[in-house]
């Protein structure tokens, strides 16, 4: 039996040797250029977390007591999943302007006004941070995007996958739910990637939280527009469309002349015209935090016109605005949760008139 | 952000409520389409059970839960729910049936008056999604599906082992810590030393075990 | 072969207390306790006519029950520092906020509320009054935190949920002195309801009034195309449309979950507010004399 093994390994041994010497030869002999081109077509492929996320509905009678027992096992799961990891170890790197701390994902869940200290009314939207947990994360060099970079890049990023709202995973398909299988989460609703600096990584299933952003500071949200279908040129860009009467007739809601004729023969580009309204990402820029509730995790941000509706998913992160980048520095990766640190509520900027506070009375300066 | 009406107390439905009201668009209007749904109230009240079309069941669904809760609510003596009554039971009989009978049945009900299932539609023929609207408590044999052999199907004998196998995993943990903690206090009191500081440690040590097998 | 429709989600705010609440109304309350639980549901119930603003939006794609529990307690928080008291529609008020431009006087201005609209901190009221001539009006944020106090002068209700057709009413019917004395009512009264008709001024209007269904207007002099029109225009089915009703207000189910929530910290300052008005009923003698 081992005679026969020796025998084996040896001749595959040998073909390897000669499969090498072959290659060698052919390396020799195919040599050629054609095959490299100039400017290759830019390859994109799809991130590794992007997989067909909900199984298609089946109507398969399960028994009751058969589906008590599956919302066991959910159950079972999601307590070890809430004692993942508690500790986050601190690599005692202090926050400076160039290191890159992870966003969140939160959820908007509504507008409404806040009085400043002077008397004047703001609007501001409340931002509720859900319970992020970190699913995976990418070192700089292990991360590919999904699009190649020709040119090098200095200081290079790496790519923390963040999960939020766990779902039940009896309808998620088996690869949304692999995903999951490395960081212990139980598979959640939503996903998103974040590009931190690797001082500002976190270990597998840690969760961040409302205090991962300090009031006074300024972030960016980033949410998808509420969809608003095909619109006309006066909604959907805001013209002032035609008069009502003077001898209009059916031109009162429309974009008139849109260019061309002489030489040019054509419409530009880019030209303000009907379409389809919403339905896509935008970020609104440099919002200050101006409240937090620590209870359920809320943050108020200044402005009311926050992409998407109540209730969608936004994700937030440090402001990208260079002016508005904070002076002091910021807990890193994210602040430590201390159980018996006493933390208020409520946590207000000082412009802000808290609502307990007596009322303003203004004074001659 | 407008403010709610106080002017009228209703009580909450049951069912869920769409966002949105399905216009039904129709030469008469608005007041057609209150027309064709109460149309339908009436057959569904008189009947307890019938087929239809799907939207047109999901709607009518809505207004004849609204209309039996009112009737539960205020009785026969409100004046606003008898217009209600009056107005959406085309006919008047029916009246009579809504507060002398469906209101008695579902006055102690947690759950919703109507019950709305998907029908099969014909094939070959129009497309249109089908629906069957019935009261509960009606009198007719019920549509649901036999449900007493689905314990004999594949998934549900694989469930009931997975089961078994998950149950006997989780006693016997329970055991080994129950027999861990037994055998800690037999040592403690044979070697007779400072039992409530042992005991102390060993629970430690039991809940250490016990949080590295769970890991 | 069938199948059961499955449900789509929905908001459902049932506590237990509601839950306790609403059992008890259905069985035949005989002992003590669950009479006391009946009182207090009918007790809450009744808040949605003094506190209106507590009530979100019924618009379902506006709700969230997170950011409306948050905005009640601003809103508790912010009455235990100002006294907003019930008032109505119709009802006379003095409302004394201060001025940045004049910061050693606070502004106090006495008049008609003539609408009362929005909800939760964006809770707003109008005050109407006639000042040399000149019709003034007002929005006050209620929960502003310039407010240093609102009076009632005189509580009362009218006729319609709006008052706007007072901006073209003859002057005299929002005319209002300034200095003029809060009326007290006795304890345990209902709110009275002023049956007055307001006489109208000849078109132009800043609306069509007579399309309303107005109540507290005297009958309107115009050419009859004028009711023809508006009888034109009548929607008489909307009174039918149950679920049109139903998505305009909030169940008593929700109802008693949102006013339980608060209800102790509003019968404290109500009892709070009642002991300041014996106090100032003491004193009322000793000015006059």
């Amino acid at each position: 039996m081992a005679l026969a093994l020796n025998i084996v390994s040896r001749t595959s041994h040998s073909i390897s040797v000669l499969e090498q010497q072959m290659q060698k030869l052919s390396l020799v002999v195919f040599n050629s250029k054609r095959e490299k081109h100039l400017n290759p077509k830019p390859r994109l492929r799809n991130p590794t977390w992007l997989v067909r996320k909900t199984r298609s509905h089946t109507d398969d009678p399960i028994t009751f007591e058969n589906r008590e027992f599956i919302k066991e096992i959910v159950q079972d799961k999601l307590v070890q999943s809430n004692h993942a990891i508690d500790e986050i170890a601190t690599n005692n790197v202090i926050w400076t302007p160039n290191i890159q701390r992870t966003g969140v994902i939160a959820r908007k869940i509504g507008v409404y006004p806040l009085w400043l200290k002077n008397g004047s009314k703001m609007q501001t939207t409340l931002l509720q941070i859900l319970d992020n947990h970190v699913i995976k994360y990418y070192t700089p060099d292990n991360y590919k995007p999904h699009k190649e970079i020709r040119p090098k890049v200095y200081n290079k990023k790496g790519c923390i996958l963040l999960g939020a709202e766990f779902g039940d995973p009896s309808n998620f398909t088996k690869d949304y739910c692999g995903l999951f299988k490395e960081s212990g989460v139980l598979p959640t609703k939503w996903l998103a990637r974040f590009f931190v600096s690797p001082e500002g990584a976190l270990p597998l299933g840690a969760t961040i939280s409302a205090r991962h952003f300090q009031v006074g500071n300024y972030v960016d949200v980033r949410g998808k527009t509420i969809d608003r279908g095909f619109q006309g040129v006066m909604k959907r860009h805001g013209f002032k469309g035609m008069p009502a009467s003077h001898g209009v007739t059916k031109t009162h809601r429309r974009g008139g002349n849109i260019g061309g004729g002489g030489e040019k023969a054509r419409v530009w580009p880019g030209t303000k015209m009907p379409g389809h309204m919403g339905n896509t990402y935008r970020v609104a820029k440099g919002l200050k935090v101006l409240r937090l509730n620590t209870k359920y995790n809320v943050i108020w941000v200044s402005g009311q016109a926050i992409p998407g509706e109540t209730n969608s998913i936004v994700y937030v992160y440090d402001t990208k605005i260079p002016t508005r980048t904070p002076t002091n520095p910021l807990p890193l990766p994210t602040l430590l949760q201390q159980t018996d640190e006493d933390v208020p509520e409520d946590i207000y900027d000082e412009s802000i008139h808290i609502f307990s506070d007596p009322t303003i009375i203004f004074n001659e300066k | 952000m407008n403010q709610a009406e106080v002017s009228k107390l209703v009580s909450q439905l049951k069912t869920t409520v769409n966002p949105r009201l399905r216009k039904f668009r129709n030469p008469e209007g608005p007041e057609g389409r209150l027309d064709k749904l109460r149309k339908t109230v009436t057959a569904l009240i008189k009947h307890e059970r019938i087929e239809l079309n799907y939207p047109r069941a999901d709607e009518a669904r809505m207004y004849a839960e609204r209309l039996i809760s009112d009737a539960i609510r205020y009785g026969d003596t409100h004046k606003t729910t008898m217009e209600m009554a009056d107005y959406w039971l085309v006919e008047k009989q029916l009246i009579h049936k809504l507060f002398k009978v469906l209101a008695p049945r579902f006055q102690n009900y947690d759950i919703s008056y109507t019950r709305l299932i998907r029908a099969p539609r014909p094939y070959p023929g129009p497309e249109d999604l089908k629906a069957v609207l019935e009261l509960r408590g009606n009198p007719y044999p019920s549509l649901r599906p036999n449900g007493s052999y689905n314990r004999n199907l594949i998934h549900n004998v694989l469930l009931e082992e997975a089961k078994k196998a998950y149950r006997a995993k989780k006693y016997a943990e329970i055991a080994a810590k129950i027999d861990a903690v037994e055998t800690a206090v037999g040592l403690n009191t044979n070697s007779q030393t400072d039992v409530p500081e042992n005991d102390e440690v060993v629970a430690k040590e039991v809940e250490d075990k016990s949080t590295k097998e769970e890991k | 072969m069938l199948s059961i429709f499955s449900k789509r989600p929905c908001i459902k705010c049932f506590s237990e207390t509601s839950k306790i609440l609403l059992r008890c109304s259905s069985q035949t309350a005989t002992s003590t306790i669950e009479r006391n639980k009946d009182q207090l549901k009918r007790q809450i119930v009744e808040y949605r006519h003094v506190y209106p603003e507590f009530l979100p939006d019924p618009k379902i794609e506006y709700r969230n029950l997170i950011r409306e529990k948050l905005e009640r307690a601003d809103m508790v928080a912010r009455r235990t520092q100002v006294d907003i008291p019930e008032f109505y529609v119709g009802s006379i008020l003095a409302v004394t906020s201060s001025d940045r431009h004049n910061p050693e006087k606070p502004h106090r201005f006495v008049g008609i509320c003539i609408k009362r609209e929005y909800c939760g901190l964006r809770a707003s009221f109008i005050v109407r009054n006639m000042i040399d001539h000149q019709g003034i009006e007002i929005m006050y944020n209620m929960y502003d935190p310039t407010i240093h106090k609102v009076e009632v002068l005189r509580l009362e209700k009218r006729l319609d949920d709006e008052l706007l057709y007072l901006r073209d009413a003859l002057p005299e019917y929002s005319t209002f002195d300034s200095n003029m004395d809060a009326e007290i009512l006795p304890e345990g009264t209902p709110v009275p309801i002023n049956p007055i008709k307001v006489k109208l001024k000849p078109r132009p209007w800043l609306e069509r009034w007579e399309r309303k269904n107005l109540k507290g207007i005297e009958e309107l002099d115009l050419p009859e195309r004028f009711f023809k029109r508006a009888k034109e225009l009548e929607k008489p089915w909307e009174k039918y449309d149950l679920m049109k009703e139903y998505m305009r207000t909030i169940p008593e189910e929700e109802q008693i979950e949102i006013f339980s929530e608060v209800q102790a910290e509003l019968h404290k300052l109500e009892v709070q507010r009642k002991k300041m008005k014996r106090k100032r009923v003491i004193v009322k003698p000793s000015k006059l004399a």
